[in-house]
């Protein structure tokens, strides 16, 4: 079974889509209005992770997070609250942060996503992630990878974050044993020593 | 910092000519590593997503196993029917948990459980399992339990004694007293919200099982598993290399482990069983409520005389909820009498310095209403009232110090006069805890290339046990920290206990001095005679094992090692008397501002000070006591665990409704850590979390000129006190 994802994203919400491909009976069927239905079962799912390319067969409810960490063994990105509420699961995909545990893999196909499992080069740190080091931001470390991607994402994108603007910009993150205050100072240490594009 | 090269200073003499039972081990005199700031040495493989944590381990075949819970809080189990669920795809394993008959005493009581393929499936299938219940009358709220007309729900008593105290003469102290304060004061359930959810993932061989879980007790899981499963505990190998927070609620497999064990049994296959955030919140543990009726009494000259109180909480179904009441100041005359109240919800476990928090609030939020009936300064009160200073009593000397470095004489009277919707005010607490240290035993191998391995069956929860392993065993051979490889979190290690009561560094840093000085001692008799030396002449210090005053006789650590031979040296040793301590005392300061029109609440400024014995690495200590502090933030205005009042289940298992603080939520925190190297070594893990809802909720009292008497101080509180004061008054 093949299908463009041009052709099955064309005019489907996200809300649309959940809801037509766990209908049942419903595999590879036309529906009347709306865009082609896949799945109940596994359909192929191409992503551009860390700059390579990744061939999976999943159903098209797995999430972006699920697909990557369950099929693809890339487990840097941690599963928290799978809700969207904690942002563990942060990836940077074409730029912007999404919560991987609310993005369907299917949905972000032909895109370039980034995860923490990508951002250091050999046995060389990232500087975000050389920072967080520095300064002890991390203690059980389960909220660290979403952390560090939000940093990383935030610096490309403000490389002169204001105080505000870096606490706003992790704001979508939660940790539990307490480190926020390590991270801001994390955030600011990387800062300082400048981070290059992604 | 991982790096540095121990200096040319204070590094161990060897102390062999004493027969070992009559040894006495000490820390360092001038140490070169020990209380410096060290990083964290597994740093790089949290940062990176390198390290496997439970939820991370990949198998071999692995499936993945889905538990079915009880969304009522009091049932029968009539019948669970798991065909359906057998024949859904993908699926290799299914078992009740409970019986027909058995009852379920709240939601989430797990009842029957499924292993599938994929995650995805196994949902699906757990979906399938048909259960059949009888619905029976339940106790929602400690109110319900309490009440005259409440169902008898569990055997031996809804409300049962607990805790009973009597000193002195309340009589006596009353009839002292120039005013009473008579008041109620609560606290609130809570629940751990572990970011890794508890779980593990099981595979066996043969009768041999293999658990990686998520756990502080790595030995004790694998105890409880060969107890649960009834199989030898040689045959159970656990293994925790990092764990993704636990708060006192991770102490053995638990019912998901046991269930995921039996499933892999069946499955034949490796099964990975993580729980999910709703169950996470229902079934893993949560900080019991409190509540006190308290009526207590001064003297003009503020002289505490007497404490009259009624107390009670809940810890769920079947727990206890005790604690300590009153906290820490001297009230010659007290009674008090305490109940658990049993009600159908989650069971508590211990969290973060069980009982302390609540009983510490109870206290200081009187404590501030006591010092304006007399007119005098909070800090002043305290400090007239508290127990002789010792070594674990060191309050008078912390409020003292934080009044200064805070700014205290800025503090204005109850009540923030200045004009406008922002009122802002200050706010002080104290508090104790134990920490002590025992039972760990450590391993040291010494190889002839100058390789060191330390092993010890402790584990780091995210406290940094790992890298003080290290430590101690390169402050103790002279060498860096990365000239050591500490070996922890696997249940074939020599003994170590459970990482709860901050008790982990105090057991785990004397194992390894002892062992290492034993290790030294062995290796100082290879080198001595090379150097024409005797052993007690010999120090190992700045890479290399010496003569005492004369750095140029002697060898460099790895030459020395090759003196070693085909045998490595290899010495088990245990945790000794003497390198470590019990007791801590910490002072917290707030400043926090209250929007009178919106009732919210934002803390501003937290100054924290803590001992805890000796500091082993400054960095992860300090964080510690930062970790603690926005913990308690949390507890004073976030986190709430809500029960429907009709159907007693929770109406915010997740984390956009169950709240926790935010990047944008965290004030700037001052910490002040006291190191009392004499005391030994100690821990911080749990006293800087007790404080610091105490010390918020009198600056929301100091702002506003309202007391709010319970937790969390959440916006509609906050306006509801507002409108009782001025309709007659909170005080």
């Amino acid at each position: 079974m093949t299908v463009s994802r041009r052709e099955f994203l064309k005019g489907a919400g996200v809300t649309g889509l959940a809801s037509a491909v766990t209908a049942a009976g419903a595999a590879e069927t036309e529906a009347q209005t709306g865009p082609r239905v896949v799945g109940p079962g596994d359909v192929p799912v191409a992503l551009m992770v860390n700059g390579k390319r990744l061939e999976l067969r999943i159903e098209p409810r797995v999430t972006l997070l699920d697909a990557l960490r369950n099929r693809a063994d890339l487990t840097g990105n941690k599963r928290v609250c799978d809700r969207g509420a904690c942002g563990a699961c942060t990836m940077i995909v074409d730029g912007r942060t999404v919560y991987s545990c609310s993005t369907l893999a299917i949905e972000v196909q032909g895109k370039q996503i980034r995860t923490v499992d990508g951002l250091s080069t050999g046995a060389a740190l990232h500087p975000v992630q050389q920072a967080f080091c520095d300064v002890d931001a991390l203690m059980c470390g389960f909220c660290t990878p979403g952390f560090v991607v939000a940093t990383v994402a935030l610096l490309e994108k403000h490389p002169n974050a204001t105080p505000a603007q870096m606490r706003k910009g992790l704001d979508g993150n939660i940790c539990r044993c307490g480190t926020f205050v390590r991270i801001l100072e994390a955030a600011n240490t990387a800062k300082a020593k400048g981070v290059a594009r992604g | 910092m991982a790096d540095q090269q121990p200096g040319g200073r204070g590094g161990q003499s060897g102390a062999a000519a004493q027969p070992a039972s009559t040894r006495k081990y000490t820390w360092p005199e001038k140490p070169v590593l020990l209380g410096t700031a060290v990083k964290r040495l597994d740093g790089p493989d949290k940062v990176t997503g390198r390290a496997r944590y439970s939820y991370d381990i990949s198998r071999p075949g692995m499936t993945y196993g889905k538990i079915v819970r009880s969304p009522y809080p009091h049932a029968r189990v009539v019948s669970v029917d798991l065909s359906a669920a057998e024949k859904a795809p993908g699926v290799k394993a299914a078992l009740a948990w409970k019986d027909p008959g058995a009852q379920v005493m709240y939601q989430g009581d797990p009842v029957a459980a499924v292993a599938a393929d994929t995650e995805e499936r196994a949902n699906d299938a757990a979906r399938l399992i048909r259960v059949q219940y009888e619905q029976l009358p339940h106790l929602n709220s400690v109110e319900r339990a309490m009440a005259a007309d409440a169902p008898a729900v569990f055997p031996g008593g809804n409300v049962r004694d607990g805790a009973k105290d009597e000193t002195g003469s309340l009589e006596e102290g009353f009839a002292k007293a120039a005013h009473v304060v008579e008041a109620t004061y609560s606290t609130h359930v809570i629940t751990h919200v572990c970011l890794e959810t508890h779980g593990c993932v099981c595979e066996w061989d043969g009768d041999k099982l293999t658990a990686w879980i998520s756990t502080q007790a790595v030995i004790q899981s694998a105890q409880q598993f060969a107890q649960g499963l009834k199989i030898p505990q040689s045959n159970v190998h656990c293994i925790t290399q990092y764990m993704g927070g636990g708060f006192g609620s991770k102490f053995g497999p638990d019912a998901q482990g046991l269930i995921c064990a039996k499933l892999a049994q069946q499955a034949k296959a490796p099964v990975k069983l993580m729980l999910d955030r709703k169950e996470e919140h229902l079934d893993t543990g949560n900080r019991p409520s409190a509540t006190a009726h308290i009526r207590a009494g001064v003297t003009a000259d503020g002289t505490l005389t007497a404490f009259d109180a009624q107390s009670w909480g809940t810890g769920g179904a079947g727990q206890p909820s005790g604690f300590p009441l009153p906290y820490i100041y001297n009230f010659p005359n007290r009674k008090r009498t305490h109940k658990d109240v049993y009600i159908n919800a989650g069971p508590q476990r211990a969290m973060r310095a069980p009982g302390h928090p609540q009983g510490c609030f109870l206290t200081e939020i009187l404590m501030d209403e006591l010092a304006d009936r007399v007119k005098m300064d909070p800090v002043e009160f305290r400090v007239k009232n508290l127990p002789p200073r010792a070594p674990n009593a060191m309050w008078a000397d912390y409020f003292a110090m934080g009044a200064k470095r805070f700014g205290w004489d800025k503090r204005h009277p109850t009540g923030d006069q200045t004009p406008g919707p922002i009122q802002t005010g200050m706010g002080v607490s104290a508090h104790r805890w134990g920490g002590a240290g025992g039972g760990s035993q450590a391993r040291v191998d010494i190889m002839s290339d100058g390789s060191v391995v330390v092993k010890c069956g402790t584990q780091d929860i995210g406290t940094g046990t790992r890298t003080i392993v290290a430590m101690v065993a390169a402050e103790t051979f002279g060498l860096p920290v990365s000239g050591v490889k500490p070996e922890i979190g696997d249940s074939t290690l020599p003994f170590s206990g459970g990482s709860g009561g901050s008790t982990t560094a105090a057991s785990v840093t004397p194992a390894i001095r002892v062992t290492s000085l034993k290790a030294l001692d062995e290796l100082f008799a290879k080198v001595a005679p090379t150097l024409g030396a005797s052993v007690e002449d010999l120090v190992a210090e700045g890479g290399r094992i010496h003569v005492k005053g004369n750095s140029s006789k002697g060898l460099a650590w790895k030459d020395a090692c090759k003196l070693i031979g085909t045998e490595p040296i290899s010495v088990n040793a245990k945790w000794e008397q003497g390198l470590s301590g019990s007791g801590t005392s910490g002072v917290q300061f707030a400043e926090a501002t209250v929007d009178v029109e919106t009732g919210i609440v934002k803390v501003t400024r937290i100054l924290a000070i803590q001992d805890c014995g000796m500091v082993v690495d400054k960095l992860t200590a300090e964080h510690q006591a930062l970790g603690g502090v926005i913990a308690a933030v949390n507890f004073a205005l976030f986190e709430d665990r809500l029960l429907d009042r009709v159907t007693g289940q929770m109406v915010n298992p997740n984390m956009e409704w169950y709240l926790l603080a935010g990047m944008s939520d965290v004030p700037k925190i001052d910490i002040v850590l006291n190191n009392m190297p004499e005391r030994g070594v100690i821990g911080i893990g749990e006293p800087p979390t007790v404080s610091t809802a105490s010390a918020i909720a009198n600056a929301v009292r100091n702002a506003t000129g309202v007391t709010i008497r319970g937790l969390p101080l959440h916006p509609h509180k906050i306006l509801a006190a507002i409108e009782q004061e001025k309709a007659g008054g909170t005080n």
